[in-house]
């Protein structure tokens, strides 16, 4: 471990000194140098991670010899259900920001109850129906983010929306207060979980039941037969079905027009006939339906008010380290994220989550914009 | 003597003196709070719950007034504040079982630990504004809980630490009886209200004032953001420290774990600053009595309801949920607000009384 603080503090001096030989003498050859200035600064960082990554391959190399790719596509494999839920829960709260200007503390609680609705949903039909698991999970799936997704219009037309004119800070302070009005209201629907009501979302597929990744053999990467659930197989293709179904809405439909409208100026945009109202209800719901499937697919879980709270500030660090501004740079973010903390736990055992945050914290004060934002000139 | 000073001291005047000065409405307090614990050695069936549920509340207090300055007025919205009340206890526990410091060097760097972090916060504060703010805290009141996971030399781990009360001074241990140590916060808690006050009156208070409502208004006035930003962050973290200082040594039987310092204490402090009026000694104290001291002393005593919220914890929780949204969406001001109108009003009503009881006894004015 101290060997490669040694070695990363190296580079990374390296490199900040290669940085400001450039600024001094070369970004004044630039026409556009704010841009050129922030890529250069995106690079070192990727350069950096991607150093981290060689370091990572090399701990292991040294641990588990010719193996050791084997290993890190173990990790990747193994994160797989974080990073889905977690680049649904960022999503969701970019998308909340994005409309409502308000960073969501509300919504691993939106996501939760979300949960809860799930778990009871598993409930009923394991009480009432002889389904197989799969089904079940899935009809509770949809049931439970269904139920977060009227949850997100509700909050939004009850009380968001008379809270227009209030400071951010207000509104933010207005989304805490839900987290606590949330926390309280979950165990008192749903109850506490035990063995008469056993709160628990079962996994899609049995965790028995695994894909061999051949494919690694056949052309020759690695050596050794990896295998991954199947579980974390249909999770990351119906996440990122949603994900690609969410940024194409984004982008072809009428709806995803008004958010980039109501982003960028509300008045303006329900000047122009875009109805703000509708769409900002429809994202709140959106987010939760998000945060509801963010929840579900962590699966096997115990439900408890506490299940999506990692989650949450994981989502919020991704969407800074990323920038609120952009949709893609708080998605990249939040599969990096996980990533990272998977496989910081070779080198630095449980300080993982530290590090990763440490490190983050660290390239924000360096540039508080985020990885692919643009810096906003402030009014004053 | 002249007739001036002799009018002057007379003991009405004296009196009025007395009760017109800003501290005064402090010392009532802390006689009020001392006055339960007095009755409670003098022999009155005080239940213990409740003397330990306004020692709490009083710590709980000292916190909040940290945070008033922060939130109130420095604008800054931190929710790092739970981290630092463990940070201060671990402290107090770590170098009393391990090290076996005196309290009073513990107090001290307590104070030295929470600059430190303050002023950390603090350069972060300047690059990272606004909404982004919270989350930085958010973040990095996580950093504190996974030391306190992790860093088992100091914290003992998940296992939680086992302090039992006891304090080194003068070189011995003593197990502290928890009624001295409500004495110490009370007269802690009176300290903290006239620092805090001084504060908020002094040019201090008045630059994060200007602050506050406009960074740009107020730099161009002159006033150096960099300090005055990274002063709101410091006295708040160092009253959250000492506080969880003080947390230690009165709770009896506790041990600090990891999960005792997350999201949920910052958020209630939060709704408790607010709730009670961001920007007034009265109202945080009314607030946190409302949102901590109510709940422990009256909601959670098995006597009063026949227990029912006990077996419903949630119903309080949920009610300071609501209390938040309506005070921020209806009532900017929160409790104090509310009780100086309603102090306007019957002000204005004894003076129309007044007046017409004297029109009624000498006649109407002759204008």
């Amino acid at each position: 471990m101290g060997a490669f603080w040694l070695d990363f503090g190296i580079a990374a001096a390296i490199l900040f000194v290669a940085y400001n030989i450039f600024k001094i003498f070369f970004l004044k050859y630039f026409k556009n140098q704010a841009k050129v200035k922030s890529r250069v600064i995106n690079l070192i960082v990727f350069l950096l991670i991607i150093y981290t990554f060689v370091i990572v391959y090399q701990t292991a190399q040294a641990k588990f010899d010719d193996r050791a790719l084997a290993y890190m596509i173990l990790q990747f494999i193994n994160q797989i259900p974080n990073i889905a839920s977690l680049a649904l829960a960022t999503t969701a709260i970019v998308l909340i920001y994005k409309t409502s200007t308000t960073t969501n503390f509300a919504q691993s609680m939106m996501a939760t109850f979300g949960a809860y609705s799930a778990a009871k949903a598993v409930q009923y039909i394991g009480a009432n129906y002889e389904w197989s698991t799969t089904t079940t999970v899935i009809v509770a799936l949809f049931a439970g983010s269904f139920v977060a997704f009227l949850l997100g219009v509700f909050i939004d037309t009850v009380i968001i929306r008379y809270s227009k004119d209030k400071t951010p800070i207000g509104k933010q302070m207005i989304t805490m207060g839900l987290v606590i009005i949330l926390m309280g209201l979950m165990p008192m629907i749903f109850g506490f979980n035990s063995t008469n009501n056993p709160l628990v979302i079962p996994q899609l597929f049995p965790a028995s039941e695994k894909i061999p990744l051949t494919f690694l053999n056949t052309w020759g990467i690695i050596e050794m037969q990896l295998s991954m659930t199947k579980h974390s197989l249909y999770i990351l293709i119906f996440s990122v079905f949603l994900l690609v179904l969410l940024f194409s809405l984004l982008r072809f439909t009428k709806w995803g027009l008004g958010v980039r409208a109501t982003a960028s100026n509300e008045r303006v945009a329900s000047m122009m006939g875009v109805n703000t109202k509708l769409i900002t209800a429809l994202s709140w719901g959106i987010a939760g339906f998000l945060g509801g499937v963010a929840a579900i697919i962590k699966a096997p879980t115990d439900i408890n008010p506490a299940l999506m709270v990692s989650t949450q500030v994981n989502g919020f660090v991704a969407a800074v380290l990323g920038s609120f501004t952009s949709f893609s740079g708080p998605l990249i973010a939040s599969i990096l994220i996980p990533l990272l903390q998977g496989l910081m736990v070779s080198l630095v055992g449980n300080w993982n989550f530290t590090v990763v945050y440490a490190i983050i914290l660290a390239f924000v004060l360096i540039k508080p914009e985020g990885l692919f934002g643009k810096k906003v000139d402030k009014k004053v | 003597m002249t007739y001036e000073t002799k009018m002057k001291n007379t003991y009405k005047n004296k009196f009025k003196s007395m009760v017109k000065h800003p501290y005064f409405g402090f010392f009532i307090i802390t006689i009020i709070m001392l006055l339960v614990q007095v009755l409670r050695i003098a022999g009155v069936d005080v239940a213990n719950q409740t003397l330990r549920a306004f020692g709490k509340t009083m710590i709980y207090i000292i916190v909040g007034l940290g945070f008033s300055i922060l939130l109130g007025f420095g604008g800054l919205a931190s929710l790092g504040t739970a981290g630092f009340v463990g940070l201060g206890a671990y402290l107090l526990g770590y170098f009393t079982n391990n090290k076996g410091y005196s309290v009073f060097l513990i107090i001290i760097i307590a104070i030295l630990v929470a600059i430190v972090v303050g002023t950390i916060v603090g350069f972060i504060s300047l690059r990272i504004e606004g909404m982004y703010l919270a989350i930085i805290t958010l973040a990095i009141a996580e950093i504190i809980n996974e030391i306190f996971t992790n860093w088992t030399a100091f914290s003992n781990g998940i296992d939680g630490m086992i302090v039992n009360n006891r304090i080194v001074l003068f070189n011995q241990y003593i197990v502290l009886d928890p009624n001295v140590v409500f004495v110490a916060i009370s007269l802690a808690l009176l300290l903290m209200m006239i620092i805090t006050f001084n504060i908020m009156k002094s040019p201090t208070g008045r630059a994060l004032l200007a602050m506050r409502n406009s960074t740009s208004a107020a730099q161009a006035m002159g006033i150096s953001i960099f300090k005055y930003r990274l002063l709101a962050f410091i006295v708040s973290t160092v009253y959250a420290m000492l506080a969880g200082v003080l947390y230690l040594t009165y709770i009896p039987s506790t041990f600090p774990v990891p999960g005792d310092w997350t999201l949920n204490l910052s958020l209630l402090i939060l709704a408790a600053v607010i709730v009670g009026g961001s920007r007034s000694i009265y109202g945080i104290i009314m607030g946190t009595f409302l949102i901590f001291g109510f709940d422990l002393a009256v909601l959670s005593n098995r006597n009063n309801f026949g227990g029912y919220f006990i077996e419903h914890p949630e119903i309080s929780i949920m009610l300071n949920g609501v209390l938040i949204i309506l005070v921020i969406m209806f009532y900017r001001g929160g409790l104090i607000r509310l009780v100086n109108t309603v102090i306007g009003f019957i002000k204005r009503l004894f003076q129309k009384v007044k007046h017409k009881w004297k029109e009624y006894r000498y006649g109407p004015d002759s204008e």
